[in-house]
């Protein structure tokens, strides 16, 4: 029957959800109206902007652009499930320590891609992580200190100080 | 969006069962990047949606000099680009990849998907048609192969039958002292091109004479443009940058191309003439190489 | 940053002053943002992200014409879809009309009689979900009547045109006609004269979050609403007035928002009536966010400015005249449009002295989507103009782009002295030379001209731009602001302001103050998020007033907290409050610092000596207050100070294709009086020159035809990206302004200034093509170089 909910079962932050959603439900609004989290933005619903982007089986993708039961059997990460308690990822800690951020909209979505980017490859190249970062607008920060943050967070996940 | 009914096979029997069940009603989403945005826009609304995502044995990459490239459907952007096959045999599919639209995109969007979805400003149809890719097509009444070149049939229209599935793409392996080259203009990184360019020129070993070359040409008509009468100023010589010169000026001719809001017909055509040169240049260095 | 960080980073900052870093405990200091961490976790909640229980989903029904009457609105089969609660028209506002100005109140919640551009809203809907709501939006029907429309507003100043507004001859929604001096004799007297055109484009505001409410208005007379707004004071009048509510029901929360920059968030949309209205039909929640084609398809857009600049120059290159006539789109409504004519104007005569000046402008209505405020408001437009012809004019008189700057430059007053321009600006301190010497000498100016300037078909030049912003906006209304500073008997401290964060980081900047005042760390001051229930009025974050204004009375009201405690301390060690003073949470006696108690004792001290004390500051800033500027005749100070840039730029020019790149020699040398926090100025400075500047000089513009936008999404309207941002580095230049707190002056818009011009002199430079009409595309760039025969 058109519409009608089907069984999505899905790991999100670690944690496994069983609900039912409609088919044509995107991923993002099942994490945002569904399971409450929030974190992961709604921008421009077009593929364009990236605020949605969260990590599924550890690859960046946009939460607008899945369906929600596309997500069936995968693992999602949201950036609800980075931090370990009080404990931020490098990736956070490099955004709030060098200045990087500013309203904070494009945020979730770009720790997301940049996690992704660090896991696949931890020494990446600044240009690579323009690459990566090509894919998340933001409207004021000029870029420049994400950038410079994701280099000094590769960094001290290699290991350094 | 309008609802739907939804399907997710787990085979391509199942999926080929269900298209030819639902045919015209019916519509496949792979990794949806292009389809989800249009759907949302409702300029499409299908009955019934079959979701080939989860279609496992469609993501596969294989290659053997004798068979050449064989890419399942359903392969993504990203592992094409990634892959270590693609970057030693194939350099140019996976710098075109690395061109087009951004990470997220790549991650998650099929080459199947795109090149179904058929958009003249699409980037791996131009550069399968110059490396001579065929397509593998399957429905419940069997299987047929196609040539890229000939799959392209109008703007976001291609010669697929409601009832069948783009299974595989198949690249031959090419022939010694073959280059190939993709180049575009893009205003921002990941733009679609405002023109493109796809090249792939074979030179005769010894002589150095082009025996194969093609051209193919993006965004400047409703298909995939391929110029073949610049491409007839190719074969047969020793190319030098006249002849280089003379070919995108053909191209540029030959393809007559349109206006739109990003750039003027005026612009386009001689973007033309700049992209088939750049990417001939490149692909005739690298056909010298070996 | 650690020495480490800047190692790393490859120097996002060249300088910052190490006595101005010292000066202060906190102030000065680059430090991380109260507000990051939640930010950064996810935990930060913003309009769209509010659910409430029974919350109901909203969707405006939009105008498919430009330019029409509306006969009948039937939304009968609307209000018949299963899943819709209520339907709503513009008539159900009464006759209810706002402006930004008392005078200009032109604009409906939802058009009554007349839609006077593409998508604008005639109805709303609330439903159970949004799909619902939008397919009951397709299902009202409405009935219209095209009217002719206008596009241009050359085409709208023509006799017989069309007009928007009926009451507007001419359709002139706003007009200045200023002179300074005599710029005739001027002209007459000068060595070289040229006038030249320039054109800036249409531009999206560019926040990624799209407008979005919830209102809530169940029975007992008290309306709240959480919504996206950079000032949630306007609104609040604004709602009260439509809906004949007292100020006093009225509760705006600010959740965080996604910023503003200037206008729409700053502002009304129709949304915010709708929701609200929707609210008090079905007695339940609404919540209304924009899809991206609403935001890029009506919301307020950065208005397209022709400007025609005429400059008179000595034979050295001094300035001696200019007469400047612009017109501006303003598209459908007023709004702000007389403001953003006006500071069009007003900076004209900085950052350069100029004996005599005239200005003549003009905004125009036209059927296309209103045109507001943005991030370098009105100042970019003819400092873009006037800074480009400079080097024209350098170029014809063959000197030093850069000598020609230093020798115009307003110099910095001495300490007790004001430069006043000719329109009667007051500048205290104006570090431009310093910031031009700075840049230049960052770049290696001088090495400019030797290096070799075409590799293949790639051509490199580097250009210069200089310019000015407005600090602390001085507008007609409410522009009083208040602070109201809290200590708990803990010793922790609470600071309320109306003032808004954006993502400026004002609220930041607003607890190292506190802090800075009452001697405490940085974490030990808590803000709220804006509540009109709660905090005190404040005019908005807009025209770079918030540190200026909403500063002073924040440090006011922790002064007057100081005051209260340190009469508390001075009894006990029997010495007058003046003798005392609070640092590293110590309150010690002056000249013997032994005598000393710490902060959380003092605290207990004061709540608990007589039974129950309460320590309240308040603070009240009246910077605002005063003499306003006259817009009719240009006199007068629009600001409280003034910030200065200098840019410069490197670019490659591909001269086959035209496409221009930033490459990664990008300086910004900034005088903000000084930074508050340097890591925050850097940012914003940073910001301000490619999301806004340098995406108006390369990238962004919206095609219109005939009232249709026809790129309304992100793919076809050209955002500036991460792979091409310069990796700009910001020079500080420090003055220390006696009118600002701290010594402080703006620093969001002033590079949004500097940025367009620097990055078209490059061009220049690389190719001896000049884009008077920006965005420079490659066609444009193209077409230049192919007039010039610089083709290959």
């Amino acid at each position: 029957m058109k519409g009608e909910p089907k069984e999505l079962r899905f790991t999100v932050n670690g944690k496994l959800y069983e609900l039912k959603v409609r088919p044509k439900a995107l991923l993002n609004d099942v994490l945002r109206k569904d399971l409450k989290l929030t974190g992961t933005k709604r921008g421009c619903l077009e593929s364009t902007c990236g605020v949605c982007t969260v990590i599924l089986d550890g690859k960046a993708v946009r939460s607008c652009s899945i369906l929600a039961l596309q997500a069936n059997s995968h693992e999602v990460t949201t950036i609800e499930g980075l931090a370990q308690g009080d404990k931020l990822h490098p990736i956070q800690e490099a955004f709030i320590n060098h200045g990087a951020i500013e309203c904070g909209f494009c945020v979730p979505g770009r720790v997301m891609v940049a996690k992704a980017l660090l896991d696949e490859n931890p020494n990446p190249t600044r240009e690579e992580i323009k690459l990566a970062m090509q894919g998340v607008l933001c409207a004021d920060s000029g870029y420049v200190k994400f950038i410079e943050a994701i280099e000094i967070a590769a960094e001290k996940m290699r290991g350094g100080e | 969006m309008k609802d739907f009914e939804y399907f997710a096979p787990k085979t391509v029997e199942e999926s080929l069962s269900l298209l030819s069940q639902y045919k015209e009603e019916s519509k496949i989403i792979a990794g949806g990047q292009s389809m989800l945005v249009i759907m949302r826009q409702g300029l499409l609304a299908p009955e019934y949606v079959v979701d080939i995502k989860g279609i496992t044995a469609l993501d596969y990459m294989t290659y053997n000099e004798k068979e050449g490239l064989r890419i399942g459907a359903l392969t993504t952007h990203r592992t094409i680009e990634k892959s270590p096959i693609i970057q030693k045999h194939f350099r140019v599919l996976s710098e075109m990849e690395r061109n087009l639209a951004t990470i997220q995109t790549r991650n998650w969007g099929t080459i199947g998907g795109n090149l179904c979805h058929g958009d003249p400003a699409g980037d791996p149809a131009p550069v399968l048609i110059a490396l001579d890719a065929k397509l593998k097509l399957k429905s419940l009444s069997g299987e047929r192969i196609i040539a890229m070149g000939e799959f392209s049939k109008d703007i976001l229209e291609v010669d697929l039958e409601p009832d069948e599935m783009l299974i595989e793409i198949q690249v031959p392996t090419p022939k010694p002292y073959t280059g190939s080259a993709h180049e575009k203009l893009m205003v921002l990184q990941g733009d679609a091109g405002i023109v493109g360019a796809a090249v792939s020129i074979t030179l005769k070993p010894g002589d150095g004479v082009c025996e194969d070359a093609r051209i193919v040409i993006s965004n400047a008509a409703s298909v995939p443009l391929r110029v073949r009468e610049a491409e007839k100023r190719l074969i047969g010589k020793v190319i030098n940058y006249q002849s280089l010169a003379e070919a995108s000026e053909v191209a540029s001719a030959e393809a007559d191309a349109p206006s739109d809001i990003h750039a003027s017909a005026e612009y386009r055509s001689e973007m033309v003439k700049v992209f088939v040169r750049r990417a001939s240049a490149t692909a005739l260095e690298r056909a010298k190489i070996g | 940053m650690t020495e480490k960080e800047q190692k790393i980073s490859g120097g996002g900052v060249i300088f910052r002053e190490e006595q101005y870093l010292n000066k202060y405990s906190i102030i000065g200091k680059p430090m991380p943002r109260v507000d990051a961490k939640v930010k950064v976790t996810g935990e930060a909640k913003y309009a769209a992200d509010i659910e409430l229980p029974g919350m109901l989903w909203g969707k405006i029904a939009r105008s498919p014409y430009p330019h029409a009457r509306i006969l009948h609105i039937d939304t009968s089969k609307a209000e018949n879809l299963p899943g819709v609660e209520a339907v709503i028209t513009g008539k159900d506002f009464g006759d209810f009309r706002w402006g930004w100005l008392g005078t200009t109140r032109d604009e409906e919640p939802l058009a009554v009689t007349k839609v006077r551009y593409m998508y604008e809203g005639v109805a709303a809907v609330a439903a159970i979900d949004e799909d619902t709501a939008e397919e009951a939006c397709d299902l009202i029907e409405v009935e219209y009547e095209p009217l002719p429309g206008v596009f241009d507003p050359f085409e709208a100043m023509k006799e017989g045109a069309p007009l928007v507004h009926e009451d507007y001859p001419g359709n002139i929604c706003s007009e200045y006609h200023w002179h300074f001096g005599d710029v005739e004799k001027a002209f007459a007297e000068s060595y070289l004269v040229r006038e030249d055109t320039f054109k800036t484009p249409r531009m999206a505001k560019g926040y990624i979050e799209p407008p979005a409410i919830v209102a809530e208005w169940p029975d007992s007379g008290r309306l709240t609403v959480w919504a996206a707004k950079g000032s949630p004071y306007f609104p609040y009048r604004i709602l009260a007035k439509c809906f004949n509510l007292p100020l006093n029901r009225v509760r705006i929360i600010q959740p965080f928002i996604g910023a503003d920059f200037g206008g729409t968030k700053n502002d009304m949309v129709s949304c915010d009536f709708a929701a609200v209205l929707l609210a008090k039909k079905t007695g339940r929640p609404v919540k209304i966010v924009y899809t991206q084609f609403e935001e890029l398809t009506t919301c307020l857009r950065r208005h397209p400015f022709w400007i025609t600049i005429k400059t008179g120059v000595t034979r050295d290159g001094r300035l001696k005249a200019i007469h400047t006539k612009v017109v501006s789109d303003g598209g459908a409504y007023t709004r702000m449009s007389p403001l953003t004519l006006y500071l069009s104007g007003v900076c004209t005569t900085l950052p350069y002295e100029l004996p005599n000046y005239k200005a003549d402008a003009y905004c125009i209505f036209t059927n296309n989507p209103s045109s507001a405020a943005m991030r370098g408001h009105g100042v970019y437009h003819t400092r873009f103009a006037a800074d480009v012809q400079m080097d024209m004019i350098a170029e014809e008189l063959d000197i030093d782009p850069v000598e020609i700057r230093l020798k115009n430059a307003v110099e910095n007053p001495p300490p007790g002295k004001i430069y006043y321009t000719i329109n009667k600006l007051t500048v205290a301190t104006c570090g431009i030379k310093e910031c031009i010497e700075k840049a230049a000498e960052a770049i290696n100016w001088k090495e400019r001209k030797r290096k070799e300037k075409i590799e293949g078909s790639i051509a490199r030049g580097v250009g210069i731009g200089a310019g000015t912003f407005l600090s602390g906006a001085r507008l007609s209304g409410h522009n009083a602001c208040s602070a109201i500073v809290r200590v708990c008997e803990d010793g922790t401290v609470n600071l309320l302001t109306g003032a808004s964060d954006v993502g400026q980081g004002s609220d930041t900047v607003m607890c190292a103050m506190v802090a800075e005042v009452l001697g405490l760390e940085i974490g030990d001051v808590d803000i709220k998020r804006v509540d009109t229930a709660h905090t005190p009025v404040d005019p908005g974050s807009y025209g770079s007033r918030v540190t200026v204004f909403a500063g002073d009375a924040t440090k006011r009201a922790a002064e007057d907290t100081k005051r209260q405690l340190l009469e508390v301390a001075a009894k006990e060690f029997g010495v007058a409050p003046e003798e005392m003073d609070i640092k590293g949470k110590k309150a010690f006696v002056k000249a013997d610092p032994s005598k000393s108690m710490p902060w959380w004792s003092l605290v207990r001290l004061a709540c608990y000596t007589t039974p129950g004390n309460v320590i309240i500051g308040k603070g009240v800033s009246t910077k605002g207050i005063g003499p306003l500027s006259n817009w009719k005749t240009g006199v007068g100070d629009v600001g409280i100070n003034y910030s200065f840039t200098a840019q410069v730029n490197e670019v490659e020019v591909d001269l086959e294709t035209g496409a221009v790149k930033c490459t990664d020699n990008s300086i910004i040398a900034h005088d903000c009086g000084i930074p508050l926090n340097p890591m925050i100025v850097e940012i914003q400075v940073q910001g301000g020159a490619y999301c806004q500047g340098i995406a108006a000089a390369l990238y962004e513009e919206f095609k219109m035809d005939k009232g249709l936008t026809l790129n309304p999404n992100l793919v076809d309207y050209k955002r500036a990206r991460a792979y091409e941002a310069p990796m700009t580095k910001v020079i500080h230049v420090i003055t220390d302004d006696p009118f600002g707190p701290f010594g402080a002056k703006e620093c969001s818009e002033g590079s949004c200034v500097s940025a367009p011009p620097a990055i078209i002199n490059a061009i220049h430079d690389a190719t001896g093509i000049w884009i008077k009409e920006i965005p420079a595309t490659p066609e444009k760039v193209w077409r230049a170089l192919k007039e010039k025969e610089k083709i290959r």
